[in-house]
């Protein structure tokens, strides 16, 4: 029994606060549901009332990626990449945090409504965040996510909603358009798989290793990323002698470190998000120097990383769709543009974050200028035009195969010592591969087994002609 | 003969229920496609999983962390079992699969009940919560079984209709299914079994003494737990149509044990008030601006705030309020103190 008497007069005060509270919360969780409209209280940045050449239908484009788990650190990167678009066509920034969205953005006339979405990397949350911008908040278009479980996961869900189109954020497993391949999801950057191409020859051929070992998070992305290193490395007859698959956000690597036995020539270092820093750290402590002994997948060089490792990686050699060191002119000037709009993040315009989101919600504006905003009949000649769309990107262009996922470049980077005077390591690109497709030369196909632990088998094979025993430079 | 004040009690707790009862009877008729699946039957189904950690801490004084873990080896038996893809390629009729599913949570839950069943109180949590994370790595690692990157697309029984196209249909099942497993629970816990269960709560030296084979009564509490725990996993993945490690990890099991908390811990009703609350807190809190990013952080507060101001969750706070206002409404009857339902604020595990 309740013992009254304990009961002050200010813990009831305190019972009745939160009862309001709870009252509160519940009533506003109510009304928001059946009116799918532009009052919805997760509209960030109304734009009904600015720009006066801003006349068609609205047009509400719901972005997502990574608030917690292993990738939040990089949500200012993917949300800023996502807005420099808008801003180029005229929008102005609510703030220096990418997240809090534009004002007055417009695109051929309609105005652009952004509905802020966020997810932790796992498939589930990333699919509850989807339903909710498309289902509740009744987005028209949504990019996203940026993991590469996520990915897939969304990708089938992509099915059940004809009447949205995806794009997606940054999220690089092959199977999300390999082998789900919805008729409204859209991919406007490389998958993991792609990002990788180059890397097995340099070990091969400049570095002569030939016994390696592969070591990456657990999880469709990193599966992606080795199995095209694989591919490529044993194609022209390396060795993968182990495959080693912490699980991400993994803070402790120590036990995988002394895994990697002594006298393998090398291995290729596929461990992203938080756990990059905790690696290299870690190994360095153990093992003493790895710039000689490392490659790099995307994460290697990403800006904010790079900052973190410092000289420990100068010499690692890493590839991926962005090159730091390009002096394109439409490369500097997105990057300027970037750093212009959001002071927080100069210097990240490599970020394949960024770029991913970038590109998606650029491909988006374009395909829209192109059928003057027209959404009609299922956004039939909007998707249209995103399948035939020839980006034109900061870095090359990008078109989509059938499976509506991108074509593009890819660059083969070295790290190098800082010459900028900004403190992090320089990355220098020794090598552009054109026009990386999905198949990666052949080796891909929705038959072959989807990247797993042990898929692809290390197995000699026609080597891809980028490779200098593929007739390759 | 009850006391009039008594009357004024019950209708303020059951006039409540009656409302919404009806509310929910009417559920597709009054709330949107989205809200009724994503929030509701969502809700129902967290509810069900905090309700097999209520009955267990309330009635057993048994507080298990295990309950994730078990409603994940259910769905995950389940989703292995039926077609789908990822995970083994068995593609059994899917209540073939759901019944696979739910028996072999309940040969784990009774299992971990034999080794868990002599320790008590913070032993007994942690051995729990082992549980809970091995089965997430067990799961992890054996991909075989968890498909890398989760079992997508599985198969459902034909009564349970797409959960995005059309909702309804899942919503009267996670509300039956709820409805059933308050009213098992309640039945249990009024039969000599569920009577014996609570005597063990209380003085298990005594019900010892008294000729009760206290561990063989917290297996089997166990083991009954573990069944309601998979209703709440089957239902998840029929809601989801997929499970994943990430599906059962450590971050799952703390959610659960934040709606029961929120609820309140020895109300059964609390179980599906508080996911109600905690789902619906979510959803809206990421539709606004300030807090759209940090909805860990506001629920953290108010599981806070819970703890420390009304230790019987949102159901003790509606407690006080029928308690306040009957004892306005009957001023004669203020002396004496109201019959509530006698667990309530049962003594926690020694």
């Amino acid at each position: 029994m309740r013992d009254r008497s304990e009961k002050g007069r200010l813990r009831l005060w305190a019972l009745l606060a939160t009862l309001v509270l709870v009252v509160g919360v519940l009533a506003a969780g109510c009304g928001g549901d059946d009116d799918g409209d532009g009052e919805a209280a997760g509209t960030q940045a109304d734009t009904s009332t600015g720009g006066g050449e801003a006349s068609g239908e609205p047009i509400k484009i719901g972005i997502f990626s990574n608030n917690e788990g292993a990738f939040a650190p990089f949500e200012g990167q993917t949300w800023g990449g996502a807005m420099l678009p808008l801003i180029e066509r005229g929008a102005t920034p609510v703030s220096g945090d990418p997240t809090k969205g534009v004002e007055n953005a417009t695109i051929a006339g309609h105005p652009i409504e952004i509905v802020y979405g966020g997810s932790d990397s796992t498939p589930d949350k990333a699919v509850e965040e989807a339903r909710r911008l498309v289902e509740q908040e009744q987005v028209d278009i949504l990019i996203g996510p940026l993991s590469g479980s996520e990915g897939i996961a969304v990708a089938n869900y992509s099915k059940e909603q004809p009447g949205t189109t995806f794009v997606n954020g940054i999220s690089g497993a092959q199977d999300t358009t390999l082998k789900v391949r919805s008729p409204n999801f859209f991919r406007f950057h490389n998958d993991g798989t792609q990002w990788t191409a180059g890397l097995g020859d340099y070990a091969y051929n400049e570095l002569g290793w030939r016994n390696v070992v592969t070591i990456g998070d657990d999880y469709d992305f990193p599966y992606s990323q080795i199995a095209g290193f694989v591919a490529e490395f044993c194609s022209i007859g390396g060795n993968v002698t182990k495959r080693l698959w912490p699980a991400l956000g993994e803070e402790d690597y120590s036990s995988f470190i002394t895994q990697i036995p002594e006298d393998v020539d090398g291995f290729f270092m596929g461990v992203g998000g938080t756990g990059t820093v905790a690696f290299v750290k870690q190994y360095g402590q153990l093992r003493g120097n790895l710039s000689d002994k490392i490659m790099g997948g995307i994460f290697m060089t990403d800006p904010v990383i790079l900052k973190e490792l410092g000289s420990q990686v100068e010499g690692v050699v890493t590839a991926g769709m962005t090159a730091g060191d390009s002096q394109e002119p439409a490369y500097l000037e997105y990057a300027e543009g970037l750093g212009t709009a959001y002071p927080e993040l100069e210097g990240t315009a490599s970020s394949v974050f960024a770029y991913g989101y970038y590109t998606a919600m650029q491909a988006i504006a374009e395909a829209l200028e192109e059928v003057d905003g027209d959404l009609s009949d299922d956004h039939a000649a909007f998707r249209e035009a995103l399948s035939n769309l020839e980006l034109d990107a900061p870095l090359g262009t990008i078109k989509l195969d059938e499976n509506r996922q991108a074509i593009m470049d890819n660059f083969l980077q070295q790290i190098v010592a800082d010459n900028t005077g900004d403190g992090v390591p320089d990355v220098k690109t020794i090598k552009t591969i054109p026009e990386v497709d999905q198949t990666f030369a052949g080796f891909f196909s929705p038959e072959t087994p989807s990247p797993d632990r042990e898929n692809p088998a290390c197995e000699k094979a026609e080597p891809p002609p980028w490779t200098q025993q593929g007739g390759g430079g | 003969m009850r006391p009039p004040a008594l009357t004024v009690e019950r209708t303020l707790w059951w006039g409540p229920a009656l409302v919404i009862l009806v509310v929910l009877a009417l559920g597709p008729l009054i709330f949107s496609d989205y809200y009724l699946s994503a929030v509701i039957t969502k809700s129902f189904w967290l509810g069900i999983a905090a309700a097999s950690l209520i009955f267990l801490a309330a009635y057993v004084g048994m507080v298990s962390l295990g309950q994730v873990a078990l409603y994940g080896i259910a769905g995950f038996t389940m989703a292995n079992l039926v077609a789908a893809d990822g995970g083994s390629t068995i593609a059994w009729n899917p209540w073939v699969g759901t019944l696979a599913g739910i028996l072999v949570a309940v040969a784990v839950g009774l299992v971990f009940g034999a080794i868990s069943n002599r320790s008590y109180g913070i032993y007994f949590l942690m051995i729990t919560l082992a549980l809970g994370v091995l089965t997430y790595y067990f799961f992890a690692q054996v991909t075989q079984l968890s498909g890398f990157g989760g079992v997508n697309n599985v198969a459902r029984p034909g009564i349970v209709s797409n959960p995005v196209g059309d909702p309804a249909n899942l919503f009267y099942i996670a509300l039956l299914a709820s409805a059933g497993v308050y009213l098992l629970i309640r039945y249990v816990v009024r039969s000599p079994f569920g009577l014996a269960l609570q005597g063990i709560r209380d003085d298990p030296s005594r019900m010892r003494s008294l000729g009760y084979n206290v561990p063989l009564l917290r297996m089997l509490a166990f083991g009954l737990g573990a069944l309601i725990a998979s209703v709440a996993g089957i239902l998840s993945v029929w809601w989801n149509t997929r499970i994943s490690p990430g599906s059962i990890d450590l971050s799952r099991t703390l959610d659960v044990l934040i709606i029961a908390v929120i609820g309140g811990l020895y109300r059964l009703e609390g179980a599906w008030i508080g996911a109600f609350f905690f789902v619906a807190l979510d959803n809206w809190t990421r539709g606004v601006d300030i807090v759209g990013s940090r909805f860990n952080t506001v629920i953290g507060v108010i599981f806070l705030a819970i703890v420390l101001l009304s230790p019987g969750g949102l159901m003790g706070i509606w407690g006080s309020i029928t308690d306040f206002v009957a004892r306005r409404l009957s001023p004669a009857r203020t002396a004496q103190p109201p019959v509530r339902p006698a667990n309530e604020t049962g003594p926690a595990p020694e």
